[in-house]
């Protein structure tokens, strides 16, 4: 990319000319060179010492901690533990003891630790050079190199990003991208719940369990296929009955001669105020078999029995969509309410004087203007939806569950709700991370949709 | 009536509301209910009737429906804007009645010894066509009165929406402990769950997850919003070079489903010695908040750039921009986050639940109040349970109604015009 830039670019004589990362060291000098491989020394030959000391620093505790145990994490990576923790026979005490032997998972976890040391290391390598070199150009010009007592006061000016985005650059690192990472790499390992550290050993099976899950014709791929169909279903229905419920509600509230708009819109409120695991865990109750919709339908004479709301499987995925309904509609509602008042006025009336009912106007003015705004949002709550962990979590636990499915799995499950039960009761890491995988796959491909069509992403500086 | 004019009322519906509401006063004397060969007219069962106190729904649906006939015909004689306001009301109390018989035709039959084992399914003609036509007859009576429609719907939907909210406050208050009670109302009153609640600290430490969540969410939420307003400014109000880049590798962080790497986050903590903690909490909170940056940005985006420009100018540096002009600008937004992140604290689940495992004693509400609600426990701590969610939910209610503003503006501050 860069040579390609600087194709037609004509070098004005008299001007430092600019240099990328290969042209520094290819026409750079012999500190140029050097400080490829010694961080900092050009920044320290053309004044920047204590920056360039600073670069250095880095480099010594980078090699120091690769010399001590960075390189052995890294060979670990390979193997992933050769030692299984065995049993023997003590003969002093005549017992049987045991050694311990490689745990998998902590050779896995320090890899990835030493993976994202050496990324983090390579980007503070690439830094100093194109800082050693940015100071090597601007003493060349006989311009004034920046002090370090500069260089941190510009942290609050120019160079603000580096210092704003420091700890949450570092959180993410820490918390999110090596796990992340970490949990990818166990998507290619056997690291399911007969492979446990530290009693066994897990080791790398490529390509493995995506086969299983997506390609054989055992219990996985049995479980996988009705699942990932009914999170599909589920994400449709769940965002298409709210967003429309929404509009609805949202439209009938701000319509003329509604009195008390205010008082509507807390009523609905409150039900979305109520933090979602405790509404969604106490409708569950009330809709079990000795729950109180149950006794209530009898008493009304509507039933004579209790109904399987939560314990039939049709009846349970029906009731999911319901109850999520009733949480969903006030949040599209306040959302819908924002923008139904940037609406021209003048186009109602205008409907009005040519005599169109009010479904003509919804269908002709209302609809194509929310559609146009909503879009983006509609997408994006879509894949919310097909992750949506609470509404089913909280309200059916995935149940019930089904003899057809692998171990656990329910018929109101999610996959993400499968991904959960798997890393947390039956310990099945490989097939959690292959299922995160897929996830990710299903979400990228609906967000690449919505990127590429939404106008406020492509045209983020239109208001400014 | 076509050439009547009255001002304030729309006569053009006048005669379908008459014949809805005249219907509706005939079903009156139709089949209300038939079982086992045995029928019954509304009039018959209200004569009846007598003793149990929802009786009045009977009285009320059959007399008021004879009324709003009366009022119909009347109002076609002498038409008056008071006289059709208040046939609406009358009308309305009368449609309420026939909804309410819908739910109380059984208790009212079998407490008047009319039927015994009555199914709604032997409900008759009668009831049904006074039922539909009570309500297609308000629907025009409104019409008639230029009333908007809408108050129907939105009744209906309030009272469906509030009617769970309503049985966790009762529960709450209910004096019979356990989960299964048949009936709704409950037989007895008293504030013991809540005591219960907070005096149990060896068995039920539902005083100390309170406190905990309170910890959380406060440093939670002060760290956190500083941490979402910092990354927003700068992908917002600057640029530089990588800004896409981290722009776009956020997004692909964002795509994978948080808690498939919680197992590795665990991991990781245990290692820096933080397990079981609530320091964890927070750390973790404050790490992933910056993912929250999307709708903050929006936000920022929508405000002029020329007035960066000329804060520039006069010599501000971008701290000063962020500090002086950004921020003074973003009321709405701030109570946006803080009250995101508040509430977050409150409901997060999953990974304080895994984090603390059975170490009842550094349980978040959340995890607590899930618990409580284990089947092994429900009999036990039901009452408890929808007390807990009484304590927890109130404050969050009155706060989110009370910021209730801000809130919508935030959500559509980033595609305002």
């Amino acid at each position: 990319m860069a040579s390609k830039k600087n194709e037609g670019k004509v070098i004005v004589p008299g001007t430092p000319e600019e240099r990328n990362f290969v042209t520094t060291f290819t026409k750079g000098g012999a500190t140029s060179k050097l400080s490829y491989v010694i961080l900092g020394l050009e920044n320290m030959v053309n004044g920047q010492v204590i920056k360039g000391l600073l670069f250095l620093w880095a480099e010594i505790v980078y090699w120091f901690f690769m010399f001590r145990s960075g390189f052995s994490m890294l060979a670990g990576l390979k193997t992933l533990g050769t030692h299984t923790q065995e049993m023997v026979l003590n003969e002093e005490l005549g017992i049987y003891e045991t050694v311990p032997g490689d745990n998998s998972m902590l050779i896995l976890l320090t890899g990835v630790v030493a993976i994202v040391v050496t990324i983090a290391f390579i980007a503070v390598w690439l830094f100093s050079i194109s800082s050693g070199e940015h100071a090597r150009a601007q003493k060349a010009a006989g311009r004034h190199v920046r002090s370090f007592t500069e260089d941190v006061k510009s942290l609050a000016n120019d160079n603000i990003h580096f210092s704003f985005l420091a700890i949450p650059v570092l959180g993410l690192s820490v918390f999110t991208v090596m796990p992340l990472f970490y949990m990818i790499l166990m998507a290619f390992t056997n690291y399911d719940s007969e492979h446990q550290p530290p009693g066994n050993l897990f080791h790398w099976v490529e390509l493995e369990n995506f086969k299983t899950l997506l390609a054989s014709s055992d219990r996985l791929s049995a479980t996988f296929w009705p699942i990932l169909g009914w999170t599909l279903i589920w994400g449709v229905c769940a965002t298409f009955t709210c967003y429309f419920g929404g509009m609805v509600l949202a439209m009938v509230i701000n319509s003329k001669g509604i009195k008390g708009k205010k008082f509507w819109r807390t009523l609905f409120v409150i039900t979305y105020a109520v933090p979602a695991f405790i509404s969604l865990r106490f409708v569950a109750t009330m809709l079990g078999e000795r729950g109180i919709f149950n006794v209530l339908l009898e008493q009304w004479g509507f039933t004579a029995s209790p109904l399987p709301f939560l314990t039939n499987a049709t009846w349970a995925r029906v009731t999911v969509i319901v109850v999520n309904f009733w949480i969903g509609v006030p949040v599209t509602m306040l959302m819908v309410s924002g923008i139904l008042m940037n609406i021209p006025a003048e186009l109602y009336e205008s409907a009005k004087l040519d005599g169109a009912t009010p479904f003509v106007m919804f269908r002709k003015i209302t609809f194509p203007y929310m559609w146009f705004v909503t879009t983006p949002y509609l997408i994006s709550n879509l894949i919310g939806n097909f992750n949506n962990f609470n509404a089913i979590y909280f309200l059916t636990g995935g149940a019930p569950n089904s003899l057809d499915y692998f171990k656990g799995a329910g018929k109101t499950d999610l996959l993400v709700t499968w991904l959960y039960k798997l890393t947390k009761d039956s310990n099945d890491y490989n097939l959690a991370a292959t299922i995160g995988i897929i996830i990710f796959i299903l979400s990228a491909t609906f967000t690449l949709v919505t990127f590429s069509r939404s106008g406020s992403v492509q045209n983020e500086e239109g208001f400014q | 009536m076509k050439d009547k004019i009255v001002i304030g009322l729309n006569l053009k519906y006048y005669y379908y509301a008459m014949v809805a509401a005249v219907l509706t006063g005939i079903s009156v004397f139709l089949p209300y209910a038939s079982m086992d060969g045995k029928t019954v007219t509304i009039l018959g069962a209200a004569m009846q009737a007598h003793g149990s106190g929802v009786d009045i729904i009977l009285y009320g649906a059959c007399y008021l429906s004879i009324v709003s006939a009366i009022c119909a015909v009347l109002l076609f004689v002498m038409t008056s804007r008071k006289g059709v306001k208040l046939w609406q009301c009358i009308h309305a109390i009368c449609v309420v009645s026939w909804t309410l018989l819908l739910f109380a035709s059984r208790t009212i039959l079998e407490s008047a010894g009319i039927y015994s084992k009555f199914l709604n399914t032997h409900l008759s003609v009668g009831f049904w066509l006074g039922l539909v036509a009570s309500y297609v007859a308000l629907i025009f009576i409104m019409k008639v009165g230029e009333t908007n429609i809408g108050y129907v719907p939105l009744t209906i939907m309030g009272v469906i929406w509030l009617f769970p909210i309503l049985w966790i406050v009762l529960t709450a208050f209910r004096e019979e402990q356990g989960y299964y009670v048949g009936y709704f109302i409950p037989h007895g009153f008293t504030f013991n769950n809540f005591i219960q609640l907070f005096s149990n600290p060896d068995k039920l430490p539902f005083g100390r997850w309170w406190v905990n969540t309170m910890i959380v969410a406060v440093c939670g939420c002060c760290i956190n919003t500083m941490i979402v307003l910092m990354t927003a400014f700068i992908l917002s109000r600057t640029r530089f070079k990588g800004r896409k880049a981290f722009m776009n590798i956020l997004m692909i962080i964002g795509m994978f489903p948080g808690f498939m790497s919680l197992i590795a986050v665990y991991n990781i903590l245990k290692g820096l010695g933080l397990n079981q903690s609530l320091l964890a909490l927070i750390i973790v909170g404050a790490a992933g908040a910056a993912m929250g940056y999307h709708v903050t940005k929006g936000f920022f985006d929508t405000i002029p750039k020329a007035l960066d420009e000329a804060a520039i100018i006069d010599g501000a540096t971008r701290f000063q921009i962020f500090t002086k002009v950004t921020l003074p600008l973003s009321k709405s937004i701030i109570v946006y986050i803080v009250l995101g992140a508040f509430l977050g604290a409150w409901s997060d689940y999953i990974f304080p639940s895994m984090l603390f495992g059975d170490r009842q004693q550094s349980y978040t509400v959340a995890v607590g109040l899930y618990w409580m609600t284990d089947y092994r426990r429900i009999d036990n701590y039901y009452t408890q349970f929808a007390a807990g969610a009484v304590v927890v939910a109130v404050p969050i209610v009155i706060l989110f109604v009370w910021l209730q503003r801000f809130y919508v503006e935030g959500l559509s501050g980033a595609v305002k015009g």
